[in-house]
């Protein structure tokens, strides 16, 4: 198929071939990236609309060329479009945000989004506006929890967001993924973001008397994802149903209170983010001794949760300041470590409900109060005590295997806690006859802190102490 | 209500204003006893005589300077350039002198005075007589500038040209002055500094003066029988005092800007409210602004060539559809 | 070309107190106007000024002779032309600096002095525009039924420019109440005008090409100004129509005070230093049997006057910041949008 120079905007007739990213003889992929393109008015990719092989190369780099003009040749081979490989294709920032810890307002009568502040941020200034979510991250997942998000290709002419449309999506918070463009190459016109928002504000809330989330469907996934040993299970989401691709997504009750949440959050908080890498073949050890006997008496398996839980409310009782709130120019320390533990509902978003007073409980004592407020997250049966103050929050994101997240802070705290994918890594361990490599379960535990509240020294700090405690603990729990 | 053309409207709104201010005096060039070389000022001379209404030598700086100095010692005048080409004569007088005086005398000399100029093109005058110069003026702090497009805006910002204490520069469109309109009886008088709106849509705004006015119009029927496009016209009638508080209404709700425009493109009177446009109303807008107007070269003679440089509905038409999606 | 005749002076007689008033408008014009180049030099007057010394006796000799309610009309030479109207040497020397003391607040500055309620209605910057103006004001009152007339002064260099041949032509078919003056000091600017004009005399040979009579008079000399300042001004107002008057005086500085003015042969301005005006004028007092006492008390309440102006101008105050945006337009403001 003929590559064309595409079609830049609307007053723009022409474009400059930058550079090219392929050469003659290259196989490509679809949403490859092919070549930069600049104009004058501005610089960027443009990927294969096929896969195949290139075969010819037109126009050189740094010509100019009218639009519409053929720049390069691709041969499809017999093959078929390629996978799309997980991430390349969605030109996603950073790692996905905001899956973590975003309960529900811990009172439960507020139900009102936070008063009259946003409104009075100018829209340049508003984060929203620039937190342009990629079509690709959200609605249009998959049910299966282990494939990775394919990305439906992006037409240049989506991403244009023109001033009017810029300022709305902020004004009104509105997720441009779920919008869809009439305008010319599939753009996002004023009367598209307005239509939508008047459509939002027509239709009914979905009834929630309290903010205690009720499943108005039951999961699509079954509650308890049976993940390999390796993984952290108790957080598997059940993910929304596919939407219609082109169709639009009101937001449910919990999604808006949610959003809100994370803006809020981010605004109020300087996020940090710090993440220590943590050895965890003892806790293994431990595990493995007594895997069996524990799930038949609890019933439950005993991941790595639990102990991780332990070990950071061991490690603030001697960094009491990440257990805390800001109020005005004080930080207020709290008493207990009430820990909250953030379960994604999948459709009815995530929440995190409260172990209070969780320095108290013992490994095994944990484990069964984590089980205890999933499921009955999962089952709708939390009560607003239950999202009561909270001091710090565990966000369990590895169940995909990933790295590393930058979770959002739940307020009113001043910290929280990623712990994501743990996978078997080569690792140097120093030994008495010198260095080793050994093969270890590895995971990142990574920490967004409020800025306000403590400084990165004393944060790292408190991140090697729990680090120590998982990888240097002297586990004793009982079957 | 009264068909008036718009030539005729002109002498009306004269005779109005002189009927009502002694004061009122007229001079220039075949404008009395000719009645202009475009009949603009017919029936003026029989009704108020000639020490009212004088005929001039050429003598553009002439008759420029004595519209001034008549207007410092107590009378209201209007002078006329026959051509708006012709400014470039006498623009000293216009500029330097007129525009500049109230300023450097700390408000000692008042200026009530009108220039009446017969501006652009259409007719196949030529590029020396078809220039629309109303852009020059506006560059120039201390002029006031109205240029109509029918016949009741004719006949009312005349009169408001007249009763004000500024100098204002009236320019007519030459190939407007057959076209007829409907002109209330009676007094009339329409204020400066207050634009029209004279079609209301939804899709886009075209802001147009004088002869692109009539032009938008017809472009904004087809625009929305043949695209589906609903496009807002307005009818800025006059660049100073500028409406810009309807500019900026109407370009709020449509989010897109069009300026249509006779002057050559450079600096023409849409680039200023272009800049205003993007300026105060950025947030608002979902299209870039685009500006339809005679391309940067002078007017040729010849039929096609002329119509091919001025913008018509068809140009019109083109250019937003470009714009809007 | 046959030579011009000269005018000849009428011998009508000035009575003495009229004498003394010409005197006396000289001499302040030649006090004040050499207050000026001393501000000047003394760095109080900034920007340029066009100083008329050795040109008083035009200045006086009309400025004596014209009616209250006649208009003015002259260049950015016209600080004379100011003060022979009536307007104070405070508000004079006070527009020179600058500041709030100024006749117009500084916002004119010298080459634009203008008092309305003087009818003194301006200096003027541009070459020859002037003229055409003055022809408006002459058809107001013509139009009005006064019997105002305007007197328009200009140099020898405007009368090569267009405005020029336009006003002249303009106000003889309307037969305009106006009297054209050229002041002719014999430099256009730094150029001798004989070698830029195509006639020996710059106005009057040129006043024929516009059926009017030529008269040429020695601009030194205030009483023949005086006298064919009346006869212009008598024929003007009986609806005679307008006059073009050649006075040939001289310039004692340069065109500017950038300018020392060293373009000019020595012999030349030894020649017209001895045609002073002020002491000319003097002597001529002093034959008449004026008493020298009196012509110096005129002296010294006329230094007396400069001096308290300059003070009085001196301590005033900047003009207010605000006055810079006002008064474009006749509502005192300069909107131009809403």
């Amino acid at each position: 198929m003929d590559v064309l120079m595409p079609q830049l905007g609307e007053t723009v007739a022409e474009g400059t071939v930058a550079n090219w990213h392929k050469k003659v003889g290259d196989a490509v992929a679809v949403d490859e990236i092919l070549f930069d393109v600049e104009t004058d008015k501005v610089s960027m990719e443009v990927p294969s609309l096929a896969a195949g092989v290139i075969t010819k190369i037109l126009v050189p780099a740094g010509t100019t060329v009218e639009v519409g003009t053929v720049v390069a040749v691709i041969e499809s081979g017999a093959a078929a479009s390629a996978q799309p490989p997980a991430q390349a294709a969605a030109p996603a920032p950073s790692p996905a945000p905001a899956r973590q810890a975003a309960p529900a307002t811990p009172s439960a009568t507020a139900e009102a989004p936070p008063p009259g502040w946003y409104a009075a941020m100018p829209p340049s200034m508003s984060g929203a506006a620039e937190q342009y979510t990629p079509r690709a991250a959200s609605a249009s997942a998959p049910a299966k929890a282990e494939t990775a998000h394919s990305a439906p290709p992006i037409q240049r002419g989506e991403m244009r967001l023109s001033p009017a449309v810029r300022r709305l999506v902020a004004e009104y918070r509105v997720d441009l993924a779920a919008v869809s463009g009439s305008g010319r190459n599939g753009r996002i016109t004023r009367r598209n973001v307005v239509d939508f928002i008047e459509a939002m504000k027509s239709r009914p809330a979905p009834a929630a008397a309290d903010s205690a989330p009720r499943a108005s469907a039951p999961p699509a996934a079954p509650p308890h994802q049976s993940a390999p040993a390796a993984r952290a299970p108790s957080s598997a989401p059940a993910h929304a149903p596919a939407a219609p691709s082109g169709g639009v997504l009101p937001f449910t009750r919990i999604r808006k209170l949610t959003a809100e949440h994370m803006v809020r959050s981010k605004a109020t908080s300087p996020h940090v983010l710090q993440a220590v890498e943590v050895d965890f073949f003892r806790v293994d050890q431990v595990r493995k001794s007594v895997r069996d006997a524990f799930k038949a008496k609890h019933g439950h398996s005993l991941t790595y949760l639990p102990f991780i839980a332990h070990a950071v409310c061991e490690a603030l009782q001697d960094f009491p300041n990440l257990n805390s709130s800001v109020h005005g120019d004080s930080l207020v320390l709290h008493e207990h470590v009430n820990l909250a533990i953030a379960v994604d509902l999948g459709a009815e978003g995530l929440v995190a409900p409260v172990i209070r007073q969780a320095e108290k409980l013992s490994v095994a004592q944990l484990a069964g109060a984590i089980n205890d407020v999933s499921s009955r997250a999962r089952n709708g049966r939390l009560k607003p005590d239950d999202f009561a103050n909270g001091t710090y929050t565990l966000s369990n994101s590895g169940t995909f295997g990933t790295l590393i997240t930058a979770p959002v802070i739940n307020q009113p705290q001043v910290a929280i806690l990623s712990i994501d994918g743990v996978r078997k890594k080569p690792v140097v361990i120093e030994t008495s006859e010198g260095d080793a490599i050994a093969i270890r379960p590895v995971g990142i535990l990574a920490q967004s802190f409020d800025h306000r509240a403590v400084d990165g020294a004393y944060s790292a700090a408190f991140l090697d102490r729990v680090r120590k405690l998982l990888e240097n603990g002297h586990w004793l729990v009982e079957a | 209500m009264a068909q008036l053309t718009y030539r005729d409207a002109v002498a009306a709104g004269m005779a109005q204003e002189m009927r009502r201010d002694k004061n009122v005096v007229f001079l220039g060039e075949d404008v009395a006893a000719a009645g202009g070389v475009f009949k603009t000022t017919v029936g003026l001379l029989d009704e108020f005589g000639p020490s009212r209404v004088r005929d001039t030598p050429i003598s553009e700086q002439a008759i420029l300077g004595a519209a001034m100095g008549a207007a410092m010692t107590g009378l209201r005048p209007i002078a006329e350039i026959m051509f708006s080409d012709f400014f470039a004569v006498c623009w000293d007088i216009v500029v330097n002198e007129i525009a500049k005086a109230r300023y450097m005398t700390d408000g000692q000399v008042t200026l009530p005075l009108v220039i009446k100029s017969g501006n652009g093109g259409g007719a196949r005058f030529g590029a020396q007589h078809s220039q629309s110069v109303e852009n020059w003026a506006m560059a120039v702090p201390g002029l006031k500038i109205v240029a109509p497009a029918f016949p009741a805006d004719v006949k009312g910002l005349m009169a408001a040209a007249i009763r004000d204490n500024d100098p204002v520069l009236f320019f007519e469109q030459k190939s407007l002055y057959a076209t007829k309109g409907e002109v209330p009886d009676g007094e009339h008088y329409v204020p400066l500094g207050k634009a029209n709106v004279v079609r209301e849509g939804s899709d886009v705004t075209i802001v147009a003066l004088a002869l692109m006015v009539p032009r938008a119009l017809k472009a904004a029927d087809i625009l929305k029988e043949q695209h589906g496009i609903d496009a807002t016209v307005i009818d800025l009638r006059s660049l100073v005092p500028l409406d810009t508080q309807t500019i900026l209404r109407e370009v709020a709700k449509t989010g897109r800007l069009v300026t249509v425009e006779e002057n050559p493109r450079l600096c023409g009177w849409g680039a200023e409210i272009s800049s205003i446009v993007a300026e105060e109303l950025f947030w608002d807008l979902d299209g870039p602004i685009v500006r339809i107007t005679t391309p940067h070269v002078p007017l040729a003679a010849a039929n096609n060539l002329e119509d091919e440089q001025l913008p018509n509905a068809d140009k019109i038409v083109a250019g937003v559809r470009r714009l809007v999606d | 070309m046959t030579p011009v005749a000269a005018a000849r002076s009428p011998q009508s007689s000035i009575n003495p107190e009229t004498r003394l008033k010409l005197y006396r408008t000289m001499q302040e014009c030649r006090m004040l106007e050499k207050r000026a180049y001393d501000l000047f030099m003394q760095n109080l007057i900034k920007g340029t000024s066009h100083l008329a010394l050795g040109q008083e006796a035009v200045a006086a000799g009309f400025g004596t002779a014209m009616q209250p309610g006649d208009y003015t009309f002259c260049t950015y030479r016209g600080h004379n032309h100011t003060l022979v109207r009536g307007v104070t040497m405070t508000q004079i020397l006070g527009e020179l600096m600058g500041n709030s003391s100024g006749l117009m607040r500084g916002k004119g500055g010298s080459m634009h002095l203008t008092s309305v309620k003087h009818n003194m209605l301006g200096s003027y910057a541009i070459i020859g525009a002037h003229l055409t103006i003055a022809n408006g004001a002459a058809w107001s009152a013509q139009y009005r039924g006064t019997d105002q007339v305007a007197v328009c002064f200009f140099g020898d260099g405007t009368t090569n420019i267009g405005a020029f041949h336009e006003a002249l032509n303009f106000a003889v078919i309307w037969k305009l109440p106006i009297v054209f003056v050229c002041e002719n000091n014999l430099y256009m600017e730094y150029t001798s005008i004989h070698d830029v004009t195509a006639v020996e005399h710059p106005a009057a040979d040129r006043a024929s090409a516009y059926g009017l009579e030529p008269v040429l008079i020695d601009g030194n000399d205030v009483d023949v100004v005086y006298r064919t300042a009346l006869r212009a001004l008598d024929l003007a107002r009986k609806g005679g129509g307008p006059s073009l008057i050649e006075a040939e005086t001289y310039r004692h500085g340069g065109h500017s005070r950038a300018d020392p003015g060293k373009y000019r042969p020595d012999e030349e301005v030894k020649e017209w230093l001895n045609k002073d005006p002020l002491p000319r004028y003097r002597n001529r007092l002093l034959q008449m049997g004026i008493g020298e006492a009196e012509l110096q008390g005129i002296d010294d309440e006329t230094k007396a006057a400069v001096d308290e102006a300059t003070e009085t101008a001196k301590n005033a105050p900047p003009p207010p910041l605000e006055l810079a945006n006002k008064d474009v337009w006749a509502d005192g403001g300069s909107a131009w949008r809403n």
